[in-house]
């Protein structure tokens, strides 16, 4: 049961006149985890940034080709990035919580989009989506202290439920666990196997073992290039590409 | 005359005695490594050993002069006839030392022409003698440096400890101009409180110190009206026009403006901040005033005065924008670009953005800004010499005139100064009031803002 | 076949209003840049229209009086020339050698605390409390010559050092510690280093900061006003000592006469005031550009 829900074709990606990625297909499916790996400075964040436009927000970056969203192209004219953040969420690096209380967190998306009717209708939005990200537990009772002083891992979380708040279809992961320990990087991953169930997602990341456990595919990309897109057992066990083998079996990275 | 010839004197025998000096060094020099310092040092230590034994001398000597000179005249029978007034005594003293000077000079008083004689005679005496004083201090200093000029003399070592000195008091003048103001605003504005208690200098509504005669004159030197003056159109009416077009241009020049834009508009924005504030209140006087003046008329007030509140307030908020602009801009930068990415990756707008995460997430900074903006603002005096009037309305109407802290201090002071007389000290005590304010003002932002870059950092 | 939650009327009524009040917020950022941009070009256009047909040669040669169109600016100038050297001649060494003193030697002591929050702090008071200053000091109590040059000079050189010496810090702090263990490593003293090797890289960037200060004191009027500096001057001061007016000070005489010919005059003047100004920030920019250099 696949069916696409991303589809790239011959992406190119400039900063200025420097071409950070090179003429990159691929299709990324529902309901499934999809790994970008590659060494570091190969384009994974840029690439990922160009699925819901947020280069548009870097004053000399430039996307060519086509990207489409369940077939309709994110750079039409006609396409309105406001709607399409919405649509495709993202969780960055770092987490980067608001300055303000948990529950203003979680429901800035849903209102700045118009998503609850009242406040009750919010409230449920919150606590589902605090649920979703498996936090709810711990701050049902502390909703109104600053997002600011939860702990990393925990900030992380809100940053997810943040980013489930307004009911996208994909959610692009940038490293979300590399500002973070073991610990809170298991959790982390736990959850990124449940949210597979109602999103498409996208997580970059450079740890091997990380796209191991928890993607399906994963593709390898290699200063600008995608090198090689699979299945993550085929990748990890049978590269068909010798610069995917040297960087799984850490010969550089 | 003998004097500053003499420190002339001083100054050549330095010269001279740091290339002897450094002659004499290279003679010792015997090759690498053979002197502790290299000759010019030697020439630095023996110059420096000259000159300011000499310069000592001659600064103890200019101070004492005038009283050993004074002695002298007083001991002439012609001063025996010197009226015994002090005031009177010193004007005929000083005509007599100009005249001195000057034979040319005319004389008011036969007496300070017979006095002139006296006086160049004693001037003479003593002033040689104190020449003599110097060279001999100059000399002196410069034999006991003579023989230190030896291969082993740390001559740079003890140079650099001149310099040294020579750095901190540099560094000290800081703290005396700190420590001059508050001495001198404390003084004066003391004085002033001997005779206006301070609880109704601060708290009284009623200011005319004109009509300040006889016994208890507190009753006119209420500033209340000059404080709400100074707020109404420093802190308000300016701040109305300096905060939304400051923050304003700040947020389009770091979230909308390309970066082209920015490199253009910037400067463009501080030039503001560069116009002289003589300009502004030109300005004010001459455009601005009497538009609002005919705009008061226009919304049926009757008989509006030409100065406003509302003009000089305006001007002076314009005058402002740049420091706001300014502070708010490196408020938005420190706020870290995770922060607006966060927010646009929900989908929200830029404006959305800016008024829900960059501005809350930056208002320390602005808020600091403001403060260090107002606090500019109220310590303003030409734009409200010029444009915002005399008169201590205690008004909420922006078309009254106005008055304000630093246009009475500038109104106290001009004309006729008597130094024992509260009105003219009652600008001391206007200034130290804003000394403190803005103090105050400055040491809160300047916290703030700190702490607001800890954060971020 | 996309989302139909964001195809819906009110989901796209909803999303145009979003995008207009994005318009509308990017105008408003727009507009107030060209409303504070606009306030300054009409301030120059008035200057100009009123002024420029009073420049001329016996204008900026002439000195004040009481006929409008006999008056000129030249006594005021040198006034403003004179006081400006003395400023110049006590805030530059003093503030250079402070900024040194405190960058490069100072301990780590209460005192030079003290010493930096002063700096700091007078940076920040109003130019007035400097006039109370140099009323009180320079005239009251070291009886120096009322509206004189010199006693101008003086405080103008007390409200100008904390700048020279805050500029002149960031000048020097920008200057790499490579530079200074680089020649401390070949033996160099302390002092040595910091006046051979630090002083001359950091020298531009102070100089940038000492024109900066002075175009500052050149413009002010108000702590000039405490100290008297508003005598009519026929004839242009001789010497540091005579009795004069600087340029600021005579658009400030002039606006206030009754004679509405002043206006030409004192918009002249304010146009001239104006062009040094900016020939001293233009020297300051080619200083920055030209010799800044990226370590
Ligand atoms: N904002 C930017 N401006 C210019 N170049 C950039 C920018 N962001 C990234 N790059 C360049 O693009 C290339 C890819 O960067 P990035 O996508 O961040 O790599 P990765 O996430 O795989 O480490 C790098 O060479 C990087 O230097
Ligand atoms: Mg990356």
């Amino acid at each position: 049961m696949t069916d696409i829900k991303l589809q790239a074709r011959n992406v190119d990606v400039y900063y200025g006149q420097k071409k950070a990625i090179d003429n990159v297909s691929i299709d990324i499916d529902n309901g499934l985890v999809t790994a970008f790996i590659g060494p570091s400075g190969c384009g994974k964040s840029t690439f990922l940034r160009s699925l819901n436009r947020m280069n548009d927000t870097i004053a000399d970056a430039r996307v060519t080709g086509e990207i489409l969203l369940d077939g309709e192209d994110i750079y039409a004219a006609s396409m309105d990035p406001v709607a399409l953040r919405a649509r495709v969420g993202m969780v960055f690096q770092k987490p980067n919580p608001f300055p303000k209380s948990i529950y203003e967190n979680i429901a800035y998306g849903p209102r700045i989009h118009g998503l609850a009717q009242g406040k009750a209708d919010m409230d449920v939005i919150v606590e589902k989506s605090l649920t979703q990200a498996g936090l709810w537990n711990e701050v049902k009772d502390r909703l109104n202290d600053p997002g600011t002083a939860l702990s990393g891992g925990q900030q992380q979380r809100l940053c997810i439920a943040r980013a489930v708040a307004v009911s996208p279809e994909v959610i692009l992961m940038d490293e979300p666990c590399s500002a973070l320990d073991p610990i809170a990087t298991a959790r982390i991953e736990e959850l990124i196997d449940d949210l597979r169930q109602t999103y498409a997602i996208v997580i970059v990341t450079h740890s091997m073992q990380q796209a191991a456990r928890v993607s399906q595919r994963t593709a390898f990309f290699h200063l600008g290039v995608m090198v090689e897109y699979g299945e993550t057992s085929e990748i990890f066990t049978n590269p068909r590409e010798a610069r995917t083998k040297d960087y799984i079996t850490g010969r550089y990275g | 005359m003998i004097l500053s010839a003499v420190l002339l004197a001083v100054l050549a025998l330095g010269l001279a005695g740091w290339t002897f000096a450094r002659n004499k060094a290279r003679l010792l020099y015997a090759g690498r490594g053979s002197m502790h310092s290299m000759p010019v040092y030697h020439g630095w230590h023996f110059a420096l050993w000259i000159v300011l034994p000499g310069l000592l001398a001659w600064g103890v000597w200019s101070v004492a002069m005038p009283t050993l000179v004074n002695g002298s005249i007083l001991a002439d029978p012609a001063a025996a006839a010197l009226p015994a007034d002090d005031m009177q005594r010193a004007a005929i003293l000083s005509e007599a030392r100009a005249i001195a000077a000057d034979p040319s000079v005319f004389a008011f008083d036969p007496l300070s022409a017979r006095l002139a004689d006296p006086i160049r005679v004693a001037e003479g005496k003593w002033g040689t003698i104190g020449a003599l004083l110097v060279l001999i201090c100059a000399l002196a200093g410069g034999a006991h440096a003579w023989t230190r000029v030896r291969a082993g003399f740390p001559a740079r070592t003890r140079v650099e400890r001149v310099v040294m000195a020579v750095l901190l008091v540099v560094s000290l003048m800081a703290i005396l101009t700190t420590v001059g103001i508050i001495g001198s605003l404390v003084f004066e504005a003391g004085l002033f409180f001997k005779d206006v208690s301070p609880l109704a200098f601060l708290t009284g509504t009623h200011w005319s110190p004109a009509n300040a005669h006889g016994g208890d004159i507190s009753a006119n030197f209420g500033a209340v009206p000059l404080f709400w003056g100074t707020i109404y159109i420093g802190a308000i009416i300016a701040m109305f026009v300096a905060i939304p077009l400051g923050l304003m241009s700040a947020i389009y020049l770091t979230q909308y403006a390309t970066r082209r834009v920015r490199g253009w508009f910037k400067p463009l924005l501080e030039i503001l901040a560069g116009v002289p504030t003589v300009v502004y209140g030109y300005f004010a006087a001459l455009t601005v005033a009497p538009k609002v003046r005919d705009f008061a008329a226009w919304i049926g007030m009757n008989n509006p005065s030409t100065e406003s509140a509302l003009a000089a307030g305006l001007v002076m908020g314009v005058m402002i924008i740049p420091f706001v602009s300014s502070m708010a801009d490196d408020s938005l930068a420190a706020v870290p670009r995770s922060m607006s990415d966060g927010s646009l990756a929900l989908g929200a707008t830029r404006s959305e953005t800016i008024k829900k995460v960059l501005l809350p997430a930056a208002l320390p900074g602005i808020v600091a800004g403001v403060m260090l903006a107002i606090s500019r603002a109220i310590g303003e005096t030409m734009i409200v010499v010029m444009a915002a009037g005399a008169s201590a309305n205690l008004s909420a109407n922006p078309f009254a005139s106005m008055t304000t802290v630093t246009y009475q201090i500038v109104q106290m002071l001009t004309g006729d100064q008597e130094f024992n007389n509260p009105k003219t000290l009652s600008a001391f005590a206007l200034g130290l009031v804003l000394f403190v304010v803005t103090l105050i003002l400055n040491i809160i932002a300047l916290r703030v803002v700190k702490r607001f870059r800890e954060a971020y950092e | 076949m996309s989302n139909p939650r964001w195809q819906t009327p009110a989901a796209l009524r909803r999303i145009a209003r979003r995008n207009a009040a994005e318009r509308r917020f990017r105008l408003l950022g727009l507009g107030a840049i060209a409303l504070s941009l606009g306030f300054l070009a009409l301030l120059l256009v008035i200057m100009a229209k009123n002024g420029l047909s009073g420049l001329n040669w016996s204008f900026l040669s002439g000195s004040d009086s009481t006929d409008p169109h006999m008056a000129g600016v030249w006594g005021a100038a040198k006034g403003s020339l004179l006081t400006m050297l003395v400023t110049i001649a006590i805030a530059f060494p003093m503030g250079v050698l402070a900024a040194l003193y405190l960058e490069e030697f100072a301990p780590r002591t209460r005192w030079i605390e003290w010493v930096e929050v002063s700096i700091n702090n007078l940076a920040a008071v109003p130019s007035i409390i400097f006039g109370l200053l140099g009323l009180a000091v320079f005239i009251n109590t070291a009886g120096l010559p009322r509206s004189s040059p010199l006693v101008g000079g003086l405080t103008l050189a007390l409200m100008t050092m904390p700048v020279i010496v805050i500029s002149g810090r960031n000048a020097i702090k920008a200057v790499p510690p490579s530079i200074r263990d680089a020649a401390l490593a070949v033996g160099a003293s302390k002092v040595q280093t910091v006046f051979h090797h630090v002083l001359p890289l950091a020298l531009p960037g102070i100089l940038t900061g000492t024109i900066i200060g002075m175009a500052r004191a050149l413009g002010e009027t108000a702590p000039l006003l405490m100290i008297g500096m508003r005598a009519f001057v026929a004839t242009p001061p001789g010497g540091l000592t005579d009795p004069s007016s600087v340029l600021p000070m005579q658009i400030f005489l002039w606006s206030d006469q009754i004679d509405t010919a002043f206006v030409e005059n004192t918009s002249a003047a304010i146009i001239v005031l104006l062009m040094f100004l900016m020939a001293m920030n233009g020297l300051a920019i080619y200083l920055r550009n030209k010799f800044e250099v990226r370590w």
